[in-house]
């Protein structure tokens, strides 16, 4: 129990410190190519200015969960790493995000590729800043990132239950 | 609750000795002033009951509302600009176009759609006594339009730019406008009457990234800049023809085109909203790391003070007076600085006062207290959760990128002003009654 409550309380601090960084560092707005003539593209992605772009924010909560929240003057890209503690989790959340991923414009903030080396990440523009509320916006990062573990843990238990029910079901034969 | 949490730096996200250093002042005398401690809410009844018995030290609240009036005309606003009767607004809905509205004894009515450009309108000014609206747009083109009759006359003014225009101002005597853009270069254009021609000369070679706003200095010689490289420069605009000698002070003499007169160095990260103070003694910029500059006798010996901001950056500042300044930007409220007797800057405080519910969060610290003497508490087991953030802001909803004055004559002293933000609204607030302003 002890543990358990050591636990929620790591998450919920983790979570804070997501909430406060991604507070701070989410002063978008509207901001014009430099490079290229006529284009707005999210600084975050070109890297072409290096004066546009702020320093990255690693936020590691342990080796295995991590968030990486990079900023620049008209976007900023947040991409985490979820926990996997076995192979079996490795495998739900792989296929899981994947799954997300790929219905990336459902979620508007969803890139369609993680960064490398982290398992999910959202791109926010000034446009998405314009269009939602920023606390909404923060909200949502913050709560996804405390349903994916519940979601992963919640499948494994499904498979875990499942794989039984149906050794039962085959061993049943040889009674 | 608004406030921060203790050790997060609010603004944006730099490593620890950077957040540090970024006070640091290169060749000026800097007087830095931090942060005033937030003042003890004025009612502190819930906790006490002989609060009511104890003489009131705290300031009288000022009126509920300084807000004149609100009005919600888009989804989203970029800039806006009024016309010299305060009658008219032009405001630019996040789009291509330019709406003109004009206020009906009773409502406001869209009179003008001005739509020329073909990217996103990034700056309007309409000049006071020539009745002439200056567009800028991402498409790097710029119009001057004139009224004949009914409509609104467009006039192409080539900037000789290849990257967006983001910025843009008439100089006081209106004989000429300063266009900053997204080419790293700043755009000084003036009529010539011969060919009936708006015409553009570049400054180039002198910022090192995008313009992000410009201000003239009251003798229509010197401009001030800020870019997104940190740096505040000052420029000389004099061009022959137009400006003539005599016209400004005799140290001025002999700046020519472009020339730099100063380049302040003091913030380490992206510097926003320069304003001269009417004046021109005083230059004030923001920068991104949630820091305000004022800088006196920027020509001569320049002298710099630095207030770091508790909460998220500003975007845009507009001098009231030569000693009082409203700030707005990522916080969705307007701040409030003042400087006193002495010439020292400071944070007032926020102009449209946020309803702070201080029963509850007196309430949440308490049982929070109790939850740690009695060892376990049933808060730390409930809440694995984080609680949702709150909206921020009062009026304004989304951050606030434009502050204009609205004033009246040959006032120096600005009494109303408006503000409009990516929430849509124009606010138009009513400072006369509600702040202290010092001349």
């Amino acid at each position: 129990m002890r543990l358990f409550v050591a636990l929620a309380n790591t998450l919920r601090l983790y979570l804070t410190c997501i909430r406060n960084t991604l507070e701070a560092a989410m002063c978008l707005q509207n901001f014009p190519c430099q490079e290229v003539e006529r284009h707005n593209k999210p600084e975050v992605e070109l890297k072409t200015s290096p004066e546009l772009l702020l320093n990255p924010v690693l936020i590691c909560r342990n080796e295995a969960e991590k968030c990486l929240i990079e900023t620049s003057i008209n976007s900023i890209r947040i991409s985490m790493k979820v926990k996997q503690a076995d192979e079996l989790e490795n495998i739900l959340a792989k296929k899981f995000l994947r799954f997300l991923s790929m219905r990336a414009e459902a979620f508007q903030v969803l890139r369609r590729k993680p960064v490398q080396g982290y398992d999910i990440s959202f791109l926010i523009t000034n446009y998405h800043c314009e269009d939602m509320h920023k606390h909404k916006l923060i909200d949502f990062i913050v709560q996804f990132m405390e349903d994916i573990d519940k979601e992963i843990s919640e499948l494994k238990l499904s498979v875990n239950t499942r794989g039984r029910l149906v050794a039962t079901e085959f061993l049943k034969q040889f009674i | 609750m608004w406030a921060p949490v203790v050790g997060v730096p609010n603004g944006p996200v730099r490593s620890a000795d950077e957040w540090c250093t970024s006070s640091s002042v290169f060749r000026f005398a800097s007087k830095f002033q931090p942060f005033p401690p937030p003042s003890p809410p004025s009612t502190s009844a819930s906790a006490s009951a002989s609060a009511t018995a104890a003489p009131r030290r705290s300031p009288p609240p000022p009126p509920a509302m300084a807000a004149a009036a609100i009005h919600q005309f888009a989804e989203c606003i970029t800039c806006h600009a009024w016309s010299p009767d305060h009658s008219m607004i032009a405001f630019c809905p996040n789009n291509n176009e330019v709406h003109i509205y004009k206020f009906f004894t009773d409502k406001w009515e869209k009179l003008h759609v001005l739509s020329k450009h073909d990217q996103i309108v990034s700056g309007i000014d309409w000049s006071r006594s020539s009745n002439k609206i200056v567009t800028v747009s991402h498409d790097r083109n710029s119009y001057v339009w004139t009224q004949e009759g009914h409509d609104w006359v467009p006039t192409l003014v080539i900037l000789k730019l290849n990257r967006a225009a983001l910025c843009v101002q008439w100089s006081p005597k209106e004989n000429k406008f300063a266009v900053g853009s997204g080419a790293k270069s700043v755009c000084i254009c003036y009529y010539e009457q011969d060919n009936n021609w708006w015409i553009s000369k570049v400054v180039r070679k002198k910022h090192e990234s995008s313009v992000t706003s410009v201000a003239w200095h009251p003798n229509n010689i010197l401009l001030a800049t800020t870019s997104t490289d940190g740096k505040c420069r000052v420029l000389s605009t004099f061009i022959k023809g137009v400006d003539t000698r005599g016209s400004h002070a005799s140290t001025s003499t002999d700046w020519k085109f472009g020339e730099q007169i100063a380049q302040l160095d003091l913030s380490s990260m992206w510097a926003f909203g320069v304003r001269w103070s009417p004046s021109g003694k005083t230059l004030a910029y923001a920068g991104h790391n949630s820091m305000i500059y004022f800088i006196d006798d920027v020509e001569t010996s320049p002298a710099a003070q630095n207030l770091a901001l508790r909460d998220l950056p500003l975007r845009d500042i507009l001098f009231l007076s030569e000693r009082t300044v409203i700030g707005v930007g990522f916080d969705c409220n307007p701040m409030i600085f003042s400087a006193d007797e002495t010439g020292l800057w400071s944070f007032v405080r926020y102009l449209d006062e946020r309803k702070v519910t201080t029963s509850t969060s007196r309430a949440s610290q308490l049982s929070e207290a109790f939850g740690k003497l009695y060892g376990q508490s049933k808060q730390v087991a409930s809440s694995d959760t984080v609680e949702p953030s709150k909206p921020r802001g009062g009026v304004h909803e989304n951050c606030i990128t434009c502050i204009v004055p609205l004033r009246k004559g040959n006032d120096s002293i600005v009494k109303r002003f408006s503000t409009s933000g990516l929430d849509g609204k124009i606010v138009v607030w009513d400072a006369e009654n509600h702040i202290d302003i010092k001349k």
